[in-house]
């Protein structure tokens, strides 16, 4: 008999004795996964290198446009994250301890989302040898501070919420039982980490939409609607995304065990955040079509007829909401998983249409200063190939830190009995 | 299980102070924020005739020199403005200094702030280069340093040196009134707008004298006086922003 090597963390564990199949060593799908994203990642650090070393001329970034790819997959995977701090809080402080076991992987989809984000930020400002000027140099009057603020702070809570995570894996618990059971001790503040994560995310996940709502200068963008907005559409995609990710990894991997009835149950409240979130961009979107206002109506004809067109009547509104509704809100349709993933996908495919297209709207149409002539005037940006290449390569590093959790931390593993109980029992009676 | 429910309840309490607490600092800060540190006797604007301005772009190429933009940016720029009878019309832009910039509220790292005296500034070694400010400016004053600008600045002549250091690659820049002229000239008892040495570059050169430059608390300023006797206009001033550069309206009996 003799021992196999995998993935170094396994070192000398007995596996069971191979068969002569095992011999031929042919690639898994597994492996050639892993080969595929450590392919694309590789593409994308190599044309991050090309980024830092010759600057953002090599992107297809204007003055008029100066916000483009990066900021959409910044804006996208944060509100994917949002899962994290709605799943926390609905174990920790509502008490519906049943989700636990989900809220596990939404806290950790939501690190990985938000270190995504945090890449994106660091290739797209002009200068990343300074990103820790945020924090040192302050303006509170700033919108974009308080998000940097907030998404430091909640990057921390998603660490923390993260460490018994690490601190249960069995290898962890193997190799350093001291570091692992310190690891699992966090666990003991979870409920204060909820506290912490539901004030923090709802601020800046609110306030990544006034970044764009409180600019005056592109009245596309001006309006109080676009907090409310990326506030509702985070709090329906980001439980999708992890629901879609772990069903996905249920499918395809025999690490991961999951509850079907939670996903059936968090699908259909996604069903209603929905028709929340369509029913406030409908009037959003209705009350602009009145009356001429200068950039605001050729904007949004951008979006009803224009450029954007297709994106906005079929990536966000039908594909995107409508549809997904139907699925989610309909019981027959609902629990039929393969049905369920799609809709759940599609809610994904439409933030992410939403992120885009609201990012792009207010850059491209703007309106002069001439005195006579306050009129609209057009720009365009289509994204150059090194700004797809590290988008894709860290979009390729998400889904990399997704499969190694579900691999070796076990982030899809509905088996567990709800550890929440124990540690919330502990932290409240701490506090009386 | 009455104790886990108070427990609840004192975290659900302890989040809406907490959220009152942020939400009441942040309007303090907000209504504290627009005022600018400190105070100044001087309240610098400019005006510019547009029945004087002929669209030489010299003030362009000036402001390029003293302040070493480079070739791919304007500080300054010369635009086309339609007609007035038969006479071509010009809007020169420079940054409109104003007096509640978008582009302070937004910068998250305060590198863009406004001095006592109005002029808007650029801390180039603060900034970070996230462009939220390019974004916020409605008058398209703010410039992207794209690529590092290097090797010599063709619109520097031999026989001179810019008076500012080159901005680095990553930074957003802007017309700063020329501060350096304003801050020596005063320092070494000058007239603000009257002596040369002491006005923004593009005043100096502008070949028609279609620009001034001075101090809106003096009412004897040139500046004063011409928006006394001469209607004027800003640009977008329904945005509220408040500029402080004024235009004096092209007029056909000028213009003819």
């Amino acid at each position: 008999m003799k021992t196999i090597k995998r993935w170094g963390f396994r070192r000398g564990v007995q596996l069971p004795a191979p068969g002569p199949q095992a011999q031929v060593k042919a690639p898994t799908p597994y492996q050639w996964w892993l080969a595929a994203l450590a392919a694309v990642m590789a593409v994308g650090a190599s044309a991050g290198l090309i980024v830092f070393a010759r600057g953002l001329v090599v992107t297809n970034l204007t003055d008029l446009v100066p916000w483009g790819l990066w900021i959409a997959i910044d804006m996208s995977s944060i509100a994917l994250s949002a899962g994290a701090f709605l799943l926390c809080a609905a174990v920790y402080l509502l008490g519906l301890k049943q989700f636990q076991p989900v809220a596990r992987t939404a806290t950790f989809v939501g690190l990985i989302g938000y270190s995504m984000a945090m890449l994106c930020l660091v290739l797209d400002i002009g200068r990343p040898d300074r990103f820790w000027h945020a924090l040192v140099f302050w303006n509170p009057h700033s919108v974009l501070w308080e998000v940097t603020m907030c998404i430091t702070l909640y990057f921390t809570v998603l660490a923390l919420e993260t460490a018994p995570i690490v601190g249960h894996a069995d290898w962890m618990q193997r190799r350093w039982p001291r570091l692992a059971h310190w690891l699992t001790e966090v666990h003991r503040i979870a409920p204060v980490l909820a506290v912490a994560g539901l004030g923090l995310s709802m601020l800046h996940q609110s306030s990544l939409g006034a970044t764009y709502g409180i600019l005056k200068a592109r009245p596309i963008w001006y309006r109080p609607d676009l907090s409310v907005l990326f506030i509702a559409s985070a709090i329906a995609a980001g439980p999708s995304l992890t629901i879609l990710a772990s069903m996905l990894a249920a499918r395809l991997t025999r690490r991961a065990y999951v509850n079907d009835a939670l996903f059936e149950k968090l699908a259909h409240y996604i069903g209603w955040v929905l028709v929340v979130y369509l029913y406030f961009r409908f009037w959003d979107a209705f009350s602009m079509t009145y009356t001429y206002a200068p950039g605001r109506t050729e904007g949004l004809s951008l979006l009803t007829s224009g450029a954007l067109s297709f994106n906005f009547w079929v990536g966000e509104i039908l594909l995107g909401a409508v549809v997904p509704i139907l699925i989610l809100l309909t019981p027959r349709l609902r629990r039929i998983p393969l049905v369920r993933m799609m809709a759940l996908a599609l809610v994904v495919g439409g933030v992410v249409a939403y992120r885009w297209d609201t990012n792009m709207v207010g850059q491209l149409v703007m309106l002069t200063y001439l005195p006579q002539e306050i009129i609209a005037r057009y720009t365009d940006y289509v994204p150059s190939l090194i700004e797809f290449l590290t988008g894709a390569g860290i979009v390729a590093y998400g889904l990399l830190a997704f499969t190694l959790g579900v691999r070796y931390l076990n982030i899809v593993d509905h088996r567990a009995a709800p550890e929440a109980e124990h540690a919330v029992r502990l932290a409240l009676a701490a506090g009386d | 299980m009455s104790k886990e429910t108070v427990g609840r309840r004192g975290f659900l309490k302890a989040l809406a102070a907490g959220i009152t607490a942020a939400v009441s600092l942040r309007m303090w800060r907000n209504a504290t924020a627009s005022e600018t540190a400190g105070t100044s006797p001087h309240k610098w604007a400019m005006v510019i005739d547009q029945s004087k301005c002929v669209g030489c772009e010299y003030c362009t190429q000036a402001c390029r020199a003293h302040n070493d933009v480079p070739p791919t940016i304007a500080w300054n720029r010369v635009i086309p403005a339609g007609k007035v009878g038969d006479k071509d019309v010009f809007l020169p832009r420079p940054c409109q200094h104003c007096e509640h910039p978008p582009c302070v509220e937004v910068c998250m790292v305060g590198a863009s702030y406004r001095r006592a005296d109005g002029i808007v500034m650029m801390d180039y070694d603060k900034c970070i280069g996230c462009r939220y400010c390019e974004v916020a400016c409605p008058y398209g004053a703010r410039a992207f340093n794209w690529e590092a600008f290097t090797g010599p600045n063709p619109a520097v002549p031999t026989w001179g040196t810019p008076e500012v250091e080159r901005r680095p690659r990553g930074v957003a820049e802007k017309c700063s009134f020329c501060y350096q002229r304003v801050d020596r000239g005063l320092a070494l008892g000058l007239k603000v707008g009257v002596d040369p040495e002491a006005t923004p570059a593009c005043v100096v050169a502008c070949p028609t004298g279609a620009r001034k430059f001075g101090d809106l608390n003096d009412p004897e300023s040139e500046v004063s006086q011409l928006l006394a006797k001469h209607p004027s206009y800003r640009l977008r001033e329904d945005l509220g922003t408040g500029p402080r550069v004024y235009y004096l309206p092209a007029h056909e009996e000028v213009a003819g």
